[in-house]
């Protein structure tokens, strides 16, 4: 539904860009097109990587890992998991749901969520190819701690 | 040809992983082939789009819209309209760093850079709904109201710790080892169009800097940017 919301506004302003100036309008797909093709490949490897990753390590050894007996251990479980895999959000949000189902802790979910996220292992070289390795360990790290946080924060509220 | 197997290593790894399970566990290589299209479904769903709005602003938008609105003295409103361009983004957080990286060119300050990345990975709104029906109103809530302080907090942090010169100095802007004229390549868009004649910004930089190009020549650069750029290398 975003990804329609996107596209369509995208094609909107191009076309608008279009009738005011076909030569910059021009101009931007030229880079758009570069832009694209210059990151595709590596951006295609890495989301194989981790479809492989995710294929061999099976859902329920990460069902065990979060909902160990203790609770801040599967929270570090938790926030490490979701660093190191990303997941589209319509599929992340119903295994967590699963996973809640099935015994995981909820602070423990709520560290992975967020941590999958905003935290990425996997796009890290994406992100070091744009910012540079200084920005990109110190967002990441730095994203790591508040997830725990706040999952420290929600056991307090809920 | 080493430059071209550095760009693709990962590749040429993924590959060789692939044909590696392929042969040992077949049934785990449909797998993993059915999860790897599902991403990159997502991927060819968001990236074109998003490429097609940098494209544009890179082309409309003038850097003083950018500084005003999200640079350094752009204060609490320009994190808050930060947080906001991320929440109503759409996709995968890697789709947000060619974005936000092009608004930093133009002047955004690093601090609303990663906030607009980390709202765009975690505030997402219409991600909220869905985390909300599958995990509750007060689940969602709760979590809500924590991540985005956090996300302010994280932004300033990595603001005060990178210098905006080191950050830019990295990325697609510029490839090439060589930076002896860093000002220049800065103060130039950094999309590498190549209407100048020249490869790269940073070889156009280094070309007008020994004199032999004119700022003009740049059919990206506002009134603005060349008036820089001659003041630069009249007193450079």
């Amino acid at each position: 539904m975003t990804a329609v919301i996107l596209i369509a506004g995208a094609v909107i302003l191009l076309l608008v860009s279009w009738r005011f100036d076909r030569e910059r309008t021009k101009e931007s797909l030229r880079l758009a097109k570069a832009q694209f093709l210059g990151i595709a490949v590596q951006i295609g490897a890495i989301l194989a990587l981790v479809g492989l990753v995710l294929a061999i390590i099976p859902e329920g050894y990460i069902r065990s890992l979060l909902g160990g007996p203790s609770v801040a251990l599967s929270t570090l479980f938790g926030a490490a998991i979701g660093t190191v895999t990303i997941l589209p959000a319509f599929v992340a949000f119903p295994l967590a749901a699963s996973l809640i189902e099935r015994g995981a802790h909820v602070v423990s979910v709520a560290a992975f969520i967020t941590t999958l996220t905003m935290v990425g292992f996997a796009t890290l070289p994406i992100e070091i190819r744009y910012f540079g390795k200084r920005f990109a360990l110190l967002r990441n790290g730095a994203s790591f701690l508040a997830a725990l946080l706040i999952a420290l924060g929600m056991v307090t509220l809920l | 040809m080493k430059e071209l197997l550095g760009k693709n290593r990962l590749m040429v790894f993924t590959l060789l992983a692939y044909a590696l399970v392929f042969a040992l566990a077949p049934p785990l290589f449909w797998d993993a082939l059915e999860n790897t299209w599902m991403y990159v479904r997502e991927m060819l769903e968001i990236l074109p789009a998003v490429f097609v709005l940098t494209g544009l602003i890179t082309v409309w938008v003038p850097p003083r819209v950018i500084i005003d609105n999200f640079g350094g003295s752009s204060g609490l409103r320009g994190k808050l309209i930060s947080v906001l361009i991320g929440s109503v983004s759409a996709g995968p957080i890697y789709a947000a760093f060619p974005f936000t990286h092009s608004l930093l060119h133009k002047g955004a300050s690093l601090a609303n850079v990663v906030i607009m990345i980390s709202a765009w990975a975690v505030v997402k709104l219409p991600m909220l709904i869905v985390e909300s029906r599958f995990l509750g109103i007060h689940f969602t809530a709760v979590r809500f109201l924590f991540t985005v302080p956090a996300i302010l907090a994280i932004g300033a942090m990595v603001g005060a710790r990178t210098s905006r010169e080191g950050v830019m100095a990295v990325g697609p802007v510029d490839e090439s080892p060589v930076d002896t004229h860093g000002y220049l390549r800065e103060v130039l868009t950094g999309v590498n169009c190549g209407a100048c004649g020249y490869a790269s910004c940073s070889e156009f930089a280094r070309a007008l800097h020994r004199g032999d190009a004119d700022i003009d020549e740049c059919n990206l650069a506002d009134e603005e940017t060349k008036e820089k750029v001659r003041h630069m290398l009249r007193i450079g």
